[in-house]
């Protein structure tokens, strides 16, 4: 079995797709070590689903290739399909079936034998806190318990690697956190965790974080590596009466790296200078704006995100 | 290549059972639809008909028989289209659907006329589409009348001329049109069983997300279209057989064919349909789309292939398109063989267009399939 060998659970080399003259994925690489949370992020169409689809072998790349627990992607996409777990953003349990009907479909789907199938079905009912509700009408549950229903039939077949696209999105901030509780035992049971995210404190959950950006990867490594893209940077957060117009009046203004709002917060990146020689206060206070507090801040993922994605906007123009 | 795991399909079409079971507005459509559509179309009236397809016997070939025929032929109602020599090859044109109306002569009419004797002349009429066949009895009255008047001047009464016609309505001499109503909703409501349900089938799942989840598990592309296909084929066979009881016991519509002809037609047409309602499937975004798609087909589907409106009636314009309409030939073969017992031997122009039908859209619809997931 080349599966248990393998020295990495996801290898992918150049691979690359293309939908006509659109480079949806421009020959990027990266591994996975076994039992990591590898988070990859980016911005709504930047390639993370379709390379998610090469990954799990439902799409064929145009170029290059992968090696999903020591199986090729491309050559033997059921192998990889068997050995793997996918939850999607949707939930896509079927609607219109109980929550046994769906179990039992999934462990059928995946050849579960009978007693494993009631060893599993056990385990993911008090997983999911679904004891009682196995008769119930899988639409009529709440976001959270379909989202953990959904991550049971995903993992019925115990893979050792879980696709997880996007699985929090729709769900509030308690859910959230069981969840990724969840996701924790998971990881700590060996299990690999692929998943994609654009809550940025999601990311700082995981161990390795890739960051693909119009099909590039352009930034790739631990939470505080990739952080330390800003180390000599300096993150200002900015009290101002009115955030919108500041940011406007500072965009384009000289020495200022990137402005953006951070909740009611103004976020500025004034590169290699400090507070007071950027005078924040003396530049916006003539324009009419109230400056409130001014404070250095230690650059968060979402800070870091947004200079990669700037410095790459100026690169390409 | 392809490796079928059976157990999967079994899941699959256990799992589509389950969803249709639950569905509240498809368990009325399958069942009470089809009996809905047999009363409706059971009683439609006949239209305008021209151009009947007509085989003339000419026993006698003399002048007057020859005035006959020109009689029929220019009153625009009939067009010639064989000249069989004897009855049996006229009912081999009337099996093979070539003609709809046979005249025959017999020897010894122009003896007749010469002597002023009274005389017979033999019409012969396909009922098995009884709208064209009441309205082409009825104009070969008019015509012979015309005629008596022609050949008979003395005769000063208009009504009772000198040729007697003898009109012979086959297969169904009652002409009622339920009789050819029932085995064309045969063809008809697989029509739309099949193509509403597969043009839904597939566009929910995508709209649901539950495809996108399928197609990451080992369930293979093949099992996943047979384990969609079978269910509704099952449903459509069903919904075949209670229209076949109801219009046999219910409206007694005599059935003189065979199963296995008009199996064999109907499963032939189903693969289209199914082809059809697979395309739509995968080429609507929304259910919606696939719903204004069908809509849009079915309306050339009842109006162009013969099934409500006799081809006889339509402009000669449109006739050239009803040959790319596959309702066409399947109601030639359910009629036929309904009513006359018309076998393969008389019916193989259809199957093969069938056939064509069924290769063309059902193989277009499988490499859409293929090329849609791939991307």
């Amino acid at each position: 079995m080349p599966a248990a060998d393998a020295a990495n659970a996801i290898e992918v080399h150049g691979l690359r797709k293309t939908f006509g003259d659109f480079v949806a994925v421009n020959s990027i690489d990266f591994n996975v070590g076994h039992g990591e949370i590898f988070g990859f992020l980016g911005p709504n169409g930047s390639g993370k689903t379709t390379t998610i689809r090469m990954l799990c072998g439902v799409i064929a790349p145009t170029d290059g290739g992968a090696r999903v627990m020591g199986y090729d992607v491309c050559a033997e996409s059921e192998r990889v399909r068997e050995n793997i777990g996918y939850m999607s953003q949707k939930f896509s349990l079927f609607q219109d079936l109980t929550v046994d009907e769906n179990l039992k479909f999934y462990a059928g789907v995946y050849g579960l034998s009978d007693e494993k199938f009631a060893e599993r079905r056990e385990y993911i009912l008090t997983m999911a806190d679904l004891h009682g509700r196995e008769t119930e009408m899988t639409g009529d549950l709440s976001v959270g318990w379909k989202q953990r229903l959904a991550l049971g039939c995903a993992t019925i077949h115990e893979p050792r690697l879980i696709f997880l696209d996007e699985p929090t999105s729709g769900v509030d901030p308690m859910a959230r956190r069981q969840f990724w509780e969840l996701l924790h035992d998971l990881a700590a049971s060996g299990v690999t965790l692929f998943v994609t995210t654009h809550y940025m404190d999601e990311a700082t959950h995981c161990n390795r974080l890739a960051f693909i950006y119009r099909g590039d990867i352009i930034a790739e490594g631990t939470p505080n590596e990739v952080k330390g893209a800003l180390m000599r940077d300096t993150i200002l957060q900015v009290e101002v009466d009115d955030g919108e117009g500041a940011l406007a009046a500072l965009e384009g203004s000289p020495g200022i790296g990137e402005a953006y709002m951070q909740g009611a917060l103004l976020h500025v990146n004034i590169g290699e200078r400090t507070a007071a020689e950027a005078d924040l206060p003396g530049l916006l206070g003539p324009l009419g704006f109230d400056v409130r507090s001014v404070e250095p801040v230690e650059p968060t993922l979402e800070d870091a995100f947004v200079h990669l994605v700037t410095s790459q906007k100026g690169a390409s123009t | 290549m392809i490796r079928m795991s059976w157990r999967r399909v079994r899941l699959l079409i256990w799992k589509e059972f389950l969803q249709l079971k639950r569905d509240r507005s498809m368990l009325p459509i399958i069942f009470i639809m089809p009996v809905l559509q047999l009363i409706m179309f059971g009683y439609v009236i006949g239209t305008d008909v021209r151009d009947i397809r007509t085989a003339v016997v000419d026993r006698d070939g003399s002048v007057e028989s020859r005035l006959v025929i020109d009689g029929f032929t220019n009153s625009g109602f009939f067009k010639q289209v064989a000249a069989p020599a004897t009855e049996a090859e006229m009912q081999t044109l009337i099996d093979g659907n070539k003609a709809q109306v046979a005249i025959i002569i017999p020897e010894g009419f122009s003896d007749d006329v010469h002597a002023k004797r009274a005389t017979q002349i033999g019409i012969v009429v396909d009922g098995s589409d009884s709208k064209t066949a009441s309205v082409a009895s009825g104009y070969a009255g008019q015509v012979v009348a015309s005629l008596g008047r022609q050949l008979y001047p003395s005769r000063l009464s208009a009504s009772a001329g000198g040729v007697d016609a003898r009109v012979r309505v086959l297969f169904n001499p009652t002409l009622r049109s339920v009789n050819t109503m029932v085995p064309a909703l045969l063809a008809f409501i697989l029509m739309m069983s099949t193509q509403m349900t597969m043009s839904q089938a597939i566009v929910k799942e995508r709209e649901r997300g539950t495809l996108e989840q399928l197609f990451v598990t080992p369930i293979g592309r093949a099992e996943y279209l047979i384990g969609k296909l079978v269910p509704y084929v099952i449903i459509a066979t069903i919904q075949i057989t209670l229209v076949f009881t109801v219009g046999t016991i219910w409206f007694k519509v005599p059935f003189n064919g065979t199963l296995l002809v008009m199996g064999s037609g109907l499963a032939l047409f189903a693969l289209t349909s199914l082809g059809i309602g697979l395309m739509v499937s995968l080429l609507s975004r929304t259910r919606y789309q696939a719903q204004q798609a069908m809509t849009f087909l079915m309306v050339p589907s009842m109006m162009l292939s013969g099934f409500v409106f006799p081809l006889e009636s339509m402009p000669a314009v449109l006739y050239p398109l009803s040959y790319l309409i596959p309702l066409r030939y399947i109601v030639v073969v359910v009629r036929s063989n309904f009513m006359k017992g018309s076998g393969f031997s008389a019916l193989w122009p259809q199957f093969a267009a069938m056939a064509i039908f069924a290769v063309v859209v059902f193989g277009f619809g499988l490499s859409r399939f293929r090329k849609q997931l791939n991307d």
